[in-house]
């Protein structure tokens, strides 16, 4: 088992890799060339803290934002966005 | 890349369960308690919608960590709450891991850096790939490729889950401003465009 796991194919990594990268905002905006693995792995930590930030951001404007809602009227929006999409 | 609309759809009706089981539009909710409901939803919906990875396992594990959420989490999950905590067949490897993760990393990353060298580039690399393991969830247990891959399905997860929280939010305040009019003007016949 542990030696079929370390030869892990090389191709199957850097293609991870690419696809994470081309994940990366900063990629999107620029299209920028390959980036070494270590570079890639630090912008996804800070991607992905940034989207947790985002997250508990949202929250805290939906839990304002529903203080004054009432509640057949939120349930109602959430069903009619499922319609829509 | 994205995420299917059945995710979406799923992520949704999700959220929907979670308004309703933790009462978020109770008017005596303080504002704290209801932004960790809203929170503790929006996570529980993510990880339903994605279905069973080793992220979405190792997510409702940690939520469960805190005895607060273990009620909301039974109530929301029913039956899929005890199998989803049910550990992974490879806790057994645990005790190995280390000495398996760093040695597949070296081999891989070795290989991987045509343009670095050295031993520094190398402790780079395993010093993001720890942090990556401590904010992806579950990471702890995972091995090199398959956090990689946990690693892409979580962050397109996220970025939904960004994306539907806002469209959640829009439309809620779009329906707020719909009811204001209404209530400021009976006796015209509403004529506002509907977003």
């Amino acid at each position: 088992m542990s030696s079929r796991r370390s030869r892990i194919s090389e191709e199957e990594i850097t293609e991870l890799i690419s696809k994470l990268q081309s994940l990366l905002p900063e990629t999107r905006r620029r299209g920028a060339s390959r980036a070494s693995a270590a570079k890639v792995l630090k912008e996804t930590c800070n991607y992905i803290k940034s989207l947790h930030r985002e997250v508990d951001d949202l929250s805290d404007r939906l839990s304002e934002l529903m203080a004054t809602m009432d509640v057949d009227s939120a349930q109602a929006e959430i069903v009619r966005s499922l319609f829509r999409s | 890349m994205q995420v299917t609309e059945a995710f979406k759809h799923a992520f949704l009706k999700q959220m929907l369960l979670g308004f309703q089981a933790s009462a978020v539009s109770t008017k005596s909710m303080g504002f704290q308690e209801r932004k960790n409901a809203i929170k503790l939803s929006a996570d529980v919906a993510m990880a339903v919608a994605r279905g069973s990875r080793k992220w979405t396992r190792g997510l409702i594990a940690g939520l469960s960590e805190e005895r607060q959420n273990r009620s909301f989490l039974r109530l929301i999950l029913g039956e899929q709450y005890e199998s989803l905590l049910k550990p992974c067949h490879s806790s057994w490897k645990i005790p190995r891991c280390k000495k398996i993760v760093r040695r597949s990393l070296r081999i891989c990353w070795r290989k991987q850096k045509k343009n670095q060298s050295g031993v520094l580039a190398r402790t780079l690399v395993e010093k993001r790939t720890q942090e990556l393991k401590r904010l992806v969830p579950g990471g702890k247990s995972m091995d090199g490729s398959s956090l990689l891959d946990e690693t892409l399905d979580y962050v397109l997860s996220l970025r939904a889950q960004v994306d539907l929280m806002q469209s959640l939010l829009t439309t809620f305040e779009a329906s707020k401003l719909r009811s204001h009019s209404k209530r400021r003007l009976p006796e015209r016949k509403a004529s506002y465009v509907s977003k």
